[in-house]
């Protein structure tokens, strides 16, 4: 037990050390690097193992006869979170979703803390001795507490009310409702009927199936299938019409929405909020395959009322691109994420 | 299954053999060390990648790399001729980013994914900033990488092989032992005074822009080539996640990039020598005011940006001389630059990629002032053949085909020049739209959200114009022309300082149907747009900005001073409150 609970110290110790030297710049910055693919999941692995670190942290400080009172550890570890949040997830989390976070787990702390009696008493020790001032470093203690807090709380409050230039906060709507029908070059779709011409089999015929199995694997690189190569010479119907989409794609789209179309391309950093990602399963997989025809074809100025601020750059492409290419890099945006398109029933 | 599991076990076991092989008959070879530049050290050929490494790395290469890398490798895919920098032509075996003398292949083995031994390999981690090469850490894994590593080099690099004794050899920069010399004002004077020593000025320019000798240089394969801007070092090749680190720079310095015009110096700088050109290149990236680096989006590799333009508040009259204190003293703020690809004529190849903004204000005026850096200072030789209120102007874009009249490769440094220009675009009625709610991005909505457009061009003129739409020409408005002034235009060694006022606009004097009046306080939509007449940049052809926020800084209200002591009051009641209550308590009493 001691030796697992040294282990998990050294972890908590060394982690807390490297945290903080990268977040004062001691320690370069990049020494552990998020990386956005596997982001969530490091995130995560980096808790659970501070959790460890603190468990074992504080077993053996306890063992050594230093422990640290049950007040202080559930203050400390709150403002840990709060910290981690802050300073070491990117992109940065807004203040309101922070603020969310922080309640949480103030909850989960109070109920840490307060999880029996004898707990709850601990906890509550240090704030009694100081309101009592029985000792004379209380009654100092006292004093201080009651000449800080206000001054602290007033310096918050002249903070919070000093003008700032802060980017206000803009909500927008990411899918709004499509219409019932677009009106491209001048034949009109009906979007719950249309069907992508290009999603056929070998033989010509429109096959949902047939597509959905020579997708790309989903998994780590969503590479395509070994026996469904779109490069390939004889490469015909759905194969063929998602390497011509792929063109059009590499020739007018990925500038924005990025070389493996995950919204982080060339120019993408220069706009706000950034091109849409595909391989996120909130955006393509989620959609029928006629939603991203309309919104394909009539761009950001094509958003409707609902769709206000319009913070969209994307050119209604039916400027540049005719209906069949605009349905063939369709296809390929599909095929290269490994997402089936949702249908509407 | 069984079957790849058998080839998989025969490949190891070749390679495994190929490897006593090699290492076995290359000991007796002895190298004459002094030969070699200071700082190198010869190096082994790497094994040949394992068969089904290679055929696992067609997989990647078809799925992710052939849209831009073409079929065979040639660097001709679909997407390659509205790139520029173009994809790589892995043909020749030409790489730009090695640790291993000039003309040498890079390093690279299938199996040794370590940093600092294995070129290729973080070329494929890191991308290339500054061009479109992704990074591709995150997507693909670590074994993916190596795979289609193995594919490129053995499949596609055609004209040498990475294994071939007889041909090849390996002579690697020692970067990890050698020490950076410390940054000092000495070791940066020898720098600077290095750097003429050396011509690198002739084609990075005086100072480091990349205005030199711009136009007429050229890549192995014909293609024109810029030198790298110094002051942008989040756009060197290489410095992904560490823009900031000198042993980037010594590398490209001693190294050189492959087929490209910059040379390796190794042969002809000692290592202290490149250690203080390195210190001194690193030392012109743009920073913070502090000396501090700025800090760099880790998402994107570039700058952080911040959406709001503050503008700070003047006693009396706005300086013009950049150099004035008032300026100098006011923070700059960074806005990130992308090209205008939604509307014809499309700008693929934006050439301008960021412009800094300033901006102050006084009683009458708000006055912003823009700093960009151009290779070249263009003005256009005539006039223009359109009205300066013309939006569908007559301009080509980028036409897809290469080797094809007006492509990019043939017309690069060959267009006609037009005017280099800066414009920003702000929302008129923006008070009739709550916050977050702008008007259409590209020159407005309609006749009911109108933007407008202020405009300064080389040829010395500023103009203002109504916009209502994306299609529609712009409406000149010579009334508020009168009102706004240029007060300083320069372009000196590759950057552009031009510093225009308007008036703040009111209610009372100015017409707030027509002009954007700019409140203390507000947010105000701007865009902002840039134009490099050298890149046939003209009308709706230029680099656009994202929607900023120009927010003029109101004065600390009374209350700011006010409520917080009424609050710290309230708090010292509080107090007394719980502490009588406890002692109460205690006492045996109850309130």
């Amino acid at each position: 037990m001691k030796a697992l609970m040294s282990v998990a110290a050294l972890i908590g110790a060394v982690g807390i050390l490297l945290l903080a030297g990268m977040i004062v710049d001691i320690i370069p910055s990049n020494t552990v690097r998020l990386v956005e693919g596997y982001m969530p999941m490091q995130v995560l692995f980096e808790l659970t193992l501070f959790v460890a670190g603190f468990t074992g942290l504080s077993y053996m400080l306890g063992s050594m006869g230093m422990a640290v009172p049950r007040f202080w550890q559930g203050i400390l570890f709150w403002s840990f979170i709060l910290l981690y949040l802050k300073y070491r997830v990117y992109p940065p989390i807004p203040f309101s979703v922070r603020a969310m976070y922080g309640t949480v787990s103030l909850i989960a702390v109070f109920m840490w803390v307060s999880a029996n009696e004898e707990d709850w008493k601990k906890f509550k020790q240090p704030i009694m001795n100081i309101l009592d001032a029985q000792t004379g470093a209380n009654k100092l203690l006292r004093y201080a507490y009651l000449v800080l807090l206000p001054i602290l709380i007033g310096g918050f409050s002249y903070n919070a009310m000093v003008p700032k230039s802060e980017e206000p906060i803009e909500l927008r709507t990411v899918h709004p409702a499509p219409p019932a029908s677009t009106k491209v070059h001048g034949k009109t779709y009906t979007l719950q009927t249309s069907q992508n011409p290009y999603r056929v089999n070998l033989e010509g015929k429109f096959d949902q199936e047939y597509s959905n199995a020579n997708i790309v694997e989903q998994g780590m690189g969503r590479l395509m299938k070994p026996n469904a190569n779109p490069w390939d010479k004889d490469a015909q119907g759905y194969l063929k019409y998602v390497r011509e989409g792929g063109e059009i794609f590499f020739q007018n789209c990925h500038f924005c929405h990025g070389d493996n179309l995950n919204g982080r391309g060339l120019h993408a950093f220069a706009f706000n909020p950034i091109p849409a990602n595909f391989t996120d399963p909130g955006t393509i997989a989620q959609l029928q395959e006629t939603f991203i025809f309309w919104r394909v074809s009539k761009g950001g100025i094509g958003l409707p009322n609902e769709g206000f601020p319009w913070a969209s750059v994307m050119p209604p492409w039916e400027q540049h691109l005719t209906v069949d290419e605009i349905w063939k890099v369709i296809l390929f945006e599909y095929w290269h994420t490994g997402y089936y398109p949702r249908t509407w029933d | 299954m069984k079957n790849s599991f058998s080839l998989k076990a025969g490949a190891l076991l070749a390679t495994a053999f190929g490897i006593i092989l090699v290492s076995g008959s290359t000991g007796g070879v002895a190298f004459a060390a002094d030969a070699l530049p200071e700082g190198f050290k010869k190096a082994e050929l790497s094994p040949e990648p394992a068969a089904d490494m290679i055929e696992a790395g067609k997989r990647v290469y078809f799925t992710k790399c052939v849209w831009c890398h073409g079929v065979d490798g040639a660097g001709d895919g679909p997407g390659a001729d509205r790139l520029w920098p173009r994809p790589r032509n892995f043909n020749q075996g030409t790489f730009k980013i090695r640790r291993t003398a000039s003309g040498e292949l890079p390093l690279f083995d299938a199996k040794k994914p370590i940093p600092g031994q294995n070129d290729l390999f973080e070329t494929v981690t890191h991308g290339l900033p500054g061009s479109a090469m992704p990074s591709w850490e995150g997507i693909l894994t670590e074994e993916q990488r190596l795979q289609v590593l193995s594919f490129v080099t053995t499949q596609l690099v055609k004209d040498r092989k990475f294994t071939d004794k007889a041909s090849e050899s390996q002579t690697v920069l020692q970067l990890d032992e050698l020490k950076p010399i410390a940054v000092s004002e000495e070791s940066l004077k020898k720098g600077a005074e290095l750097i003429v020593e050396k011509k690198c000025v002739e084609c990075h320019g005086a100072e480091g822009r990349g205005d030199g000798n711009a136009f007429n240089l050229k890549d192995d394969w014909g293609f024109s080539i810029q030198p790298a801007n110094w002051h942008k070092c989040w756009n060197f090749r290489g410095s992904r996640q560490d823009p900031y680190n000198v042993k980037n720079i010594f590398r490209t310095f001693s190294t050189g990039v492959n087929g490209t015009p910059m040379p390796s110096f190794a042969d002809n700088s000692t290592v202290e020598e490149r250690w203080h050109i390195a210190n001194f290149v690193n030392s012109l990236c743009e920073r913070e005011a502090d000396g501090k680096p700025l800090s760099i989006d880790p998402l994107a590799d570039k700058p952080k940006i911040n959406f709001v333009v503050s503008s700070g508040v003047v006693e009396g009259e706005i300086p013009a001389d950049p150099e004035h204190e008032l300026w100098k003293n006011r923070a700059r703020r960074y806005v990130a630059m992308g090209g205008q690809i939604t509307h014809k004529p499309r700008n693929f190849v934006n050439r301008i990629d960021d412009i800094w903004v300033k901006s102050l204000y006084n009683d009458k005026h708000v006055v912003f002032m823009f700093q960009w850096d151009d290779r070249t200072k263009s003005v256009a030789e005539g006039k223009l053949p359109w009205a300066p209120t013309s939006v569908n102007v007559d301009v080509k874009e980028q036409d897809p085909k290469t080797g094809e009249e007006g492509s990019i490769a043939s017309h690069q440094n060959n267009y006609t020049v037009y005017n280099d220009a800066i414009a920003m675009q702000t929302a008129v009625k923006w008070k009739e739209l709550p916050a977050p709610i702008k008007p259409r991005y590209l020159f407005g909505s309609n006749e009911q959200f109108p933007v407008d457009i202020v405009k300064w061009e080389a040829d010395g003129s500023l103009r203002a114009f109504e916009g209502t739409g994306w299609d529609k020409d712009f409406t000149q408005r010579d009334t508020y022309e009168e009102n706004i002034k240029i007060l300083h235009s320069e372009w000196k060694n590759g950057r552009w300082t031009v510093i225009i006022q308007r008036p703040l606009g009111n209610k009372k004097d100015q017409d707030y149907d027509e002009d954007t009046f700019f409140e203390m306080g507000q947010y105000i939509p701007t865009v902002f747009f840039a134009w490099d007449g050298h890149n046939g940049d003209a009308g709706r052809k230029m680099a656009v900005s994202a929607f900023y926020y120009t927010f003029l800084e109101p004065p600390t209200p009374r209350e700011a001073y006010i409520y917080p002591v009424v609050i710290a009051f309230g708090v010292v009641l509080l107090e007394g409150w719980v502490l009588t209550r406890r002692s109460n308590k205690r006492k045996g009493k109850t309130l």
